[in-house]
């Protein structure tokens, strides 16, 4: 038989003894001079380090492998400290649309540190960063969506960014919304898309709502 | 269901765990549902559509498991098989160093079905079985079910897709609904725990050629299925495949593999070169 027992298998699965500290010097090194494969070595071992992240977040601006940058981005996840989720959203901010792409991703893979920073990144200056923002509520519970995405609507001015927070509230929003979607669309010079964008919202929401209130009946 | 309420699930289902679903698996989708909400006496689709986003009770994993046959048999997803021996060894075989064995590894493995197919089907199926040294390593996180593969006992309802020859050929009856997979393949494979999220554990195991991790991913949260996935892209070598169950999407997790996309199935493959972003 062809099948052969693998002479170094059955290695017990261990996680690297915790007394043994990583040698952050070294590690920092390999990830701002190395070669790929030691900077995304070198960046998936600093994942364990939460002291790290700030380090992890420098060497993305300047690291064009996708594997590094995906190991960083796993690694600030991972960790998931309101550090890390700071450090993020900065790169919201960034004029690299893999960088800006990365870092919501991640961010949306830490919804615990979200329903602080939300609020005030809804309302940021830069539109971008507003109509960005608005994806990330998606994560949190259809009632806080809800209302943050409705707030967004009743002051925005940016049509881009309504139809973005449209979008969240035609997933998971909750009847409330409805009011506040038909200003949206009544609103003078409304442009056509987000007029259409607020009709499948509301039909949404609506046959939801409608349907449960056949079952309460 | 209509089609409003259709679509926010599938947007749900999507967002969570990477299935996609289109108007044509409605049905199917609708049959899950109304499963779940009788099983979760829930009145409407809105109230179970709020149950799931809130996952009261593990609602999330219920609903999952509504929709992957949570349970394992010997040729389960056959056309992986058929493309393990048509297309990916063929692709491998071309990469690989002279003397090497090819390494395939199943995990999670459960208790064992899934790597003794793999030996199995490789044996009946493909023409350069022998000219190959080949490894086959199972893991799972769970010792019960590492001990019960090692073990290799099965019943009727395991072994349901395999014909009575197959069946005669590899196993030794041991009562009227229960039989032993042969000594011989039990000891060609090796069994280890592992966890998917542990780094260390991964790559004690080596870099594979082909890797099995099948309706597992989609069970974890967003950020254990990243550092799976990162795992996994170390555990395999350059041009390697990961085999994913027929409802997962690595595109919807991780930008390190490459979709290939051959007659039997859809697969992942970490490049053979660096890719910049």
């Amino acid at each position: 038989m062809p099948l052969i027992r693998p002479k170094a298998a059955g290695a017990p699965a261990s996680s690297p003894d915790p007394r043994t500290a990583p040698d952050v010097a070294a590690l920092k090194a390999a990830l701002q001079h190395g070669t790929p494969d030691a900077r995304r070595a070198a960046a998936r071992a600093l994942a364990g380090v939460p002291e790290a992240a700030g380090l992890l977040a420098a060497a993305l601006a300047g690291e064009e492998d996708i594997r590094v940058r995906e190991a960083i981005f796993t690694g600030l996840a991972g960790l998931g400290t309101g550090e890390c989720a700071d450090l993020l959203l900065a790169l919201l901010r960034s004029p690299d649309a893999g960088l800006r792409g990365g870092a919501l991703d991640a961010l949306a893979a830490m919804p615990a540190r979200l329903p602080a920073r939300l609020p005030a990144l809804l309302r940021d200056d830069d539109p971008d960063v507003r109509l960005l923002a608005c994806g990330l509520a998606r994560v949190l519970a259809s009632d806080e969506a809800t209302a943050l995405m409705c707030a967004v609507l009743e002051r925005e001015a940016e049509p881009n960014v309504c139809a973005a927070a449209v979008d969240v509230l035609a997933e998971l929003g909750e009847p409330q919304a409805l009011p506040v979607l038909a200003r949206c669309a009544a609103r003078p010079g409304a442009p056509a898309f987000l007029v259409f964008a607020t009709g499948i919202a509301m039909r949404r929401i609506r046959a939801a709502s409608d349907r449960a209130g056949e079952a309460g009946a | 269901m209509n089609e409003d309420e259709f679509r926010r699930l599938c947007d749900f289902i999507y967002r969570r765990t990477g299935m996609v679903f289109t108007e044509a698996r409605r049905y199917y989708v609708e049959r899950r549902v109304t499963e779940r909400r009788s099983a979760t006496n829930t009145a409407s689709f809105a109230a179970y559509f709020a149950r799931l986003r809130r996952d009261l009770d593990g609602e999330v994993e219920q609903f999952i498991n509504a929709f992957t046959v949570n349970e394992t048999y010997f040729f389960r997803e056959e056309h992986q098989l058929r493309c393990l021996s048509g297309d990916l060894l063929a692709r491998r075989i071309e990469a690989r160093p002279a003397g090497r064995p090819l390494r395939i590894w199943s995990v999670p493995c459960s208790t064992g079905e899934e790597p003794y197919s793999i030996a199995i089907w490789l044996l009946e199926n493909w023409p350069m079985v022998d000219a190959f040294e080949i490894e086959i390593v199972g893991s799972d996180i769970d010792t019960r079910v590492i001990e019960a593969a090692r073990a290799g006992h099965f019943g009727r309802r395991a072994l349901m897709r395999l014909s009575e020859p197959l069946i005669a050929k590899y196993f030794e009856p041991e009562g009227p609904e229960s039989w032993r997979i042969i000594a011989e393949l039990r000891n060609s494979i090796d069994f280890t725990t592992v966890n998917l999220v542990d780094a260390a554990g991964m790559r004690a195991h080596g870099v594979f050629d082909v890797i099995f991790c099948r309706n597992v991913l989609i069970y974890f949260d967003d950020a254990s299925r990243r550092i799976a996935a990162e795992n996994l892209y170390d555990n395999l070598m350059p041009g390697g495949f990961l085999c994913l169950g027929h409802s997962e999407s690595m595109s919807r997790i991780s930008p390190l593999f490459d979709v290939c996309r051959y007659a039997d199935a859809i697969v992942y493959q970490r490049p053979r070169e660096p890719r910049h972003g």
